[in-house]
């Protein structure tokens, strides 16, 4: 038994050893895609020589792990798909002044003190052209007959972008909760987070997604998947995706080059290659940018409790 | 010679088996959720603050929804038990009684479920029975209706779980033997009455505490309710856990809290369990020989391999042909037509076979290294549990149960806040040791709940003997126990081994930075989109995970045994 113990014991303390032995390296926790945290990476450590820590999960899990490590904070940079985690986080104090000399065509919009955007998402339609379905040009398309039954759309409740949509079009005022209203009596469903909503298009269950994330959409159509990407023309909501160093960090200067990495250039290029819009307003991209698409506001003041207990009722998930 | 006496009187009351696994299981399973009850508590304990204790509790706790979710947890819980008692006694007591065709392939097509991420087999279900899916596609017809309602969750539920019922009750009935059977059979009882007699009766302890396992993994599991019936506004409480970690701005305190909630069912369904079970409390295994040899089933061979080839069949093949299908598929909107099967998928895995290997050697050492851990710590819990039957003990006894009733993300927070205080002088925490920590906690409850089912059915007059012959209480413990419990033991070990191979939802929070597990590598592949290589992972993750079953399966045949 004691032996045992030992070895458990021994087992332990070469693990804290070798976990605790690291060369100059930098650590970002971030939302997804991978694929893009991945090509920075390494792109960065060609350049400067510094090791990239990646933890990557969703928004939700980057902050619950930020949240729960507080006393003994871990990470360097904070890279979320919430625009709302950077504001909050400023206004918490938790943040490194930092403006990366990289930035200055970066829209003030994009960018606040110790926050800027690595590159933006925006929602649309995504809308499967082997459904039998005519193409869908606006939101308000969908209360037709043509798509009773056809309709899906991410939980809001699941998905910042999901909410910060809802909130927009019901602030609408020619709209207001009747367009929710009339997909609800269309039989829309609510399948869960952003990939449930889009499996069943793909399948062809379901012809379209009401929400649909822009990059994840047309990397799908890039892949040869039939799924169009439909920006409607009244307009949508952006989710512009926010980098920050956190004032906890231990390598400060190292965090403050992955930024000015993350906004050259070579950094902007590989944002663009996933099909995300690039921060930067003088890099250009494989898909409509900001400049090409009506951009709706979410009122800051708006009660979001409200909004998700109103749709919930709406499409009964109660 | 009294110093010998003295120490085998402690030993065999379980008295140092006690005083070794208390402390353990303090570090394993006490101290994180201590950290979870905290945070549902403090809101702010994570940053080491204690102020405005219960702040959250009136906001969480008068939550609208929050009765109805409660209600419909019960609900799910409740059914997923019934539907696996109805699927699995039934199989478990025909394994353990009769001489079954294809033993040992039935074993291993079982446990097939259990290395399938629920996950994946949610959406396997969904990609074949949805409207356009591939039962449509070949036959024309779909059960979209059916599967995305309360009772296709409760089907999808229960051919997850049925294996450990299975496991446990074929063991169980294995190491009763024919031999009261016989005896009644002598007596002139007509074989029915015998079964409702002297069989049933006689497995409740392997039945109570498997579907007691059933209830808690129904409770705690989000992927599948969420997936085929959020939809149709059935929300559990798990949701609730979900939706609060999901997104900015996440909730902790409410999380742990809703989580609190969990606990406090399970820990009346822990009650109910022992209350049956201590009512039949029978030592069948009291040294006699039995009359062991399985029975033949005579003209219901052929209805009995039915049964057992078609729950086979929906628990083990369905999922996974879908799963094979999305993988040969170049896309998934192009269906099962001829010119969209492609081996490219597979192809990439090996392209990548650098990240996708190291992905799987990481995982099967975790899996085992868990299977090994819990099933000695699991052993020496059980024996202090079911041979002390003190306050302590019992309450050690629910400890290990306790895990398994809260969601892997919440347990995963509280192991965060537990090992990542700065005053730790050593912490597993950002080293691979954090994920075995995980597992084993997560994961005890089985070897828990098996070996304490085994070990009721063990005479204590068996170990008493064995001391009167000289034996100190080690060799009784490897020598006469063991070769008793084993059984169960070692199918203990192979769900754990098989769930912790695969375990996605705790291993997400707390992977250390640049560890690559199966599960994390299958989940970036679809967050990315590329379902189909995710889809093709999985395939080759449940073949490697299956082939230590399955040499197990082959070792035990050999041997004469089951495993």
């Amino acid at each position: 038994m004691k032996s045992l113990k030992t070895v458990l014991l021994a087992g332990f303390a070469c693990l804290t050893l070798s976990g605790t032995a690291m060369a100059q390296s930098v650590t970002v926790y971030t939302a997804g895609p991978g694929s893009l945290i991945e090509k920075l990476a390494a792109g960065f450590k060609d350049e400067s020589g510094i090791d990239v820590n990646v933890f990557q999960a969703t928004t939700g899990k980057v902050m619950a792990r930020l949240e729960a490590e507080s006393s003994n904070p871990v990470a360097d940079i904070v890279i979320s798909a919430s625009w709302k985690t950077a504001t909050s986080f400023a206004k918490k104090d938790m943040l490194l002044d930092y403006t990366s000399a990289n930035a200055k065509n970066v829209p003030d919009f994009l960018k606040g003190p110790g926050y800027v955007a690595q590159g933006i998402s925006a929602l649309a339609i995504a809308w499967n052209p082997k459904s039998g379905t005519p193409k869908p040009t606006d939101w308000t398309d969908l209360t037709k007959p043509e798509y009773h039954d056809l309709i899906t759309m991410p939980d809001p409740a699941q998905s910042g972008s999901a909410y910060e949509l809802v909130a927009a079009l019901t602030a609408q005022p020619d709209l207001g909760w009747k367009l929710f209203d009339g997909l609800a009596a269309n039989k829309m469903i609510v399948p869960g987070a952003n990939a449930q909503a889009l499996n069943p298009v793909l399948q062809g269950a379901k012809a379209v997604v009401f929400g649909a994330v822009d990059y994840i959409g047309l990397a799908q159509a890039a892949k040869g998947e039939a799924i169009e990407i439909v920006f409607p023309k009244s307009g949508t909501v952006i989710a512009p995706r926010p980098m920050m160093i956190l004032k906890t960090s231990a390598h400060p200067d190292d965090a403050k080059k992955f930024i000015d990495y993350v906004l050259s250039d070579a950094g902007q290029a590989l944002v663009a290659k996933t099909q995300l819009m690039p921060a930067r307003a003088d890099v250009t991209a494989d898909r409509p940018l900001i400049a090409d698409l009506k951009i709706l506001e979410v009122d800051p003041k708006t009660d979001r409790k409200a909004v998700l207990d109103h749709f919930a009722k709406t499409f009964g998930m109660e | 010679m009294r110093l010998k006496h003295l120490t085998s009187r402690v030993f065999g009351n379980g008295g140092m088996i006690f005083a070794a696994v208390a402390p353990v299981l303090t570090v394993l399973v006490a101290f994180p959720l201590l950290f979870v009850i905290l945070q549902a508590i403090f809101p702010d304990i994570a940053r080491g603050i204690f102020a405005n204790p219960f702040s959250r509790f009136v906001v969480t706790l008068f939550d609208k929804h929050l009765l109805s979710w409660t209600l419909n947890t019960l609900m799910l819980g409740g059914s997923v038990v019934l539907v696996s008692a109805l699927v699995a006694v039934p199989l478990g007591i025909l394994r353990g009684l009769f001489r079954i065709p294809f033993a040992g392939l039935w074993d291993v097509v079982f446990l097939v479920p259990f290395t399938i991420p629920p996950y994946i087999a949610a959406l396997g279900w969904i990609m074949a029975l949805q409207p356009r899916g591939y039962l449509e596609q070949i036959t024309g017809i779909n059960f979209g209706g059916f599967l995305f309602s309360f009772w296709g969750v409760v089907f999808v539920m229960t051919l997850n779980v049925f294996p450990v019922v299975y496991f446990a009750v074929s063991r169980m009935v294995a190491s009763i033997g024919g031999r009261y059977l016989e005896a009644a059979r002598v007596a002139g009882c007509p074989p029915m009455r015998s079964f409702w007699r002297i069989t049933l009766p006689l497995t409740t302890p392997a039945i109570a505490a498997s579907l007691l396992l059933v209830f808690a993994m129904a409770i705690e599991e989000f992927g599948t309710p969420a997936a085929l019936a959020a939809r149709s506004g059935f929300l559990v409480l798990v949701t609730g856990i979900e939706q609060r970690l999901s997104d900015y701005p996440i909730d902790l305190p409410g999380a742990s809290l809703l989580s609190v909630i969990l606990v406090l069912i399970a820990m009346a369904a822990f009650v109910l369990q022992n209350r049956i079970v201590s009512r039949r409390d029978f030592q069948t295994v009291s040294g006699k020989p039995g009359a062991s040899g399985a029975a033949e089933l005579g003209v219901w061979r052929i209805p009995v391999v039915m049964f057992f080839a078609i729950i086979g069949f929906l628990g083990a093949v369905m999922p996974i042909l879908s799963v094979i299908l999305t993988a040969s598929t170049r896309t998934i909107s192009g269906g099962l037509a001829a010119d969209n099967f492609s081996t490219d998928n597979f192809a990439e895995i090996f392209a990548n076979s650098g990240g996708a290997m190291e992905a799987l050697g990481t995982s099967l050492s975790l899996g085992l290294g868990a299977a090994l851990i819990t099933g000695i710590l699991g052993t020496m819990t059980a024996y202090v549990v079911v041979r002390q039957r003190t306050v302590s003990s019992r309450i050690l006894d629910f400890l290990t149960l306790m895990p398994n009733t809260i969601p892997g993300v919440v347990v995963a927070v509280g192991l965060i806040l537990a090992w990542n205080q700065p005053w730790l002088p050593i912490t597993p925490y950002n080293t691979i040791g954090i994920l075995v920590l995980a597992y084993c906690c997560l994961l005890l409850p089985y070897p828990v709940r098996y070996a304490n089912a085994a070990l009721r059915q063990v005479s204590v007059s068996l170990e008493d003997a064995a001391r009167v012959a000289g034996a100190g209480g080690i060799k009784v413990f490897f020598r006469i126990l063991m070769p008793l419990i084993f059984p169960s033991i070692l199918a203990a070990m192979l769900l754990v081994f098989a769930v912790a191979a695969r375990e996605l939802v705790a291993t997400i929070l707390l992977a250390p930075i640049g560890t690559k597990t199966v599960a994390l590598f299958i989940w970036r592949q679809f967050e990315q989109g590329s379902v189909g290589m995710g889809m093709a992972m999985s395939v080759m993750a449940i073949a490697i995970t299956m082939t230590i079953p399955v040499a197990v399966a082959i070792w035990a045949r050999k041997q004469g045994r089951l495993f």
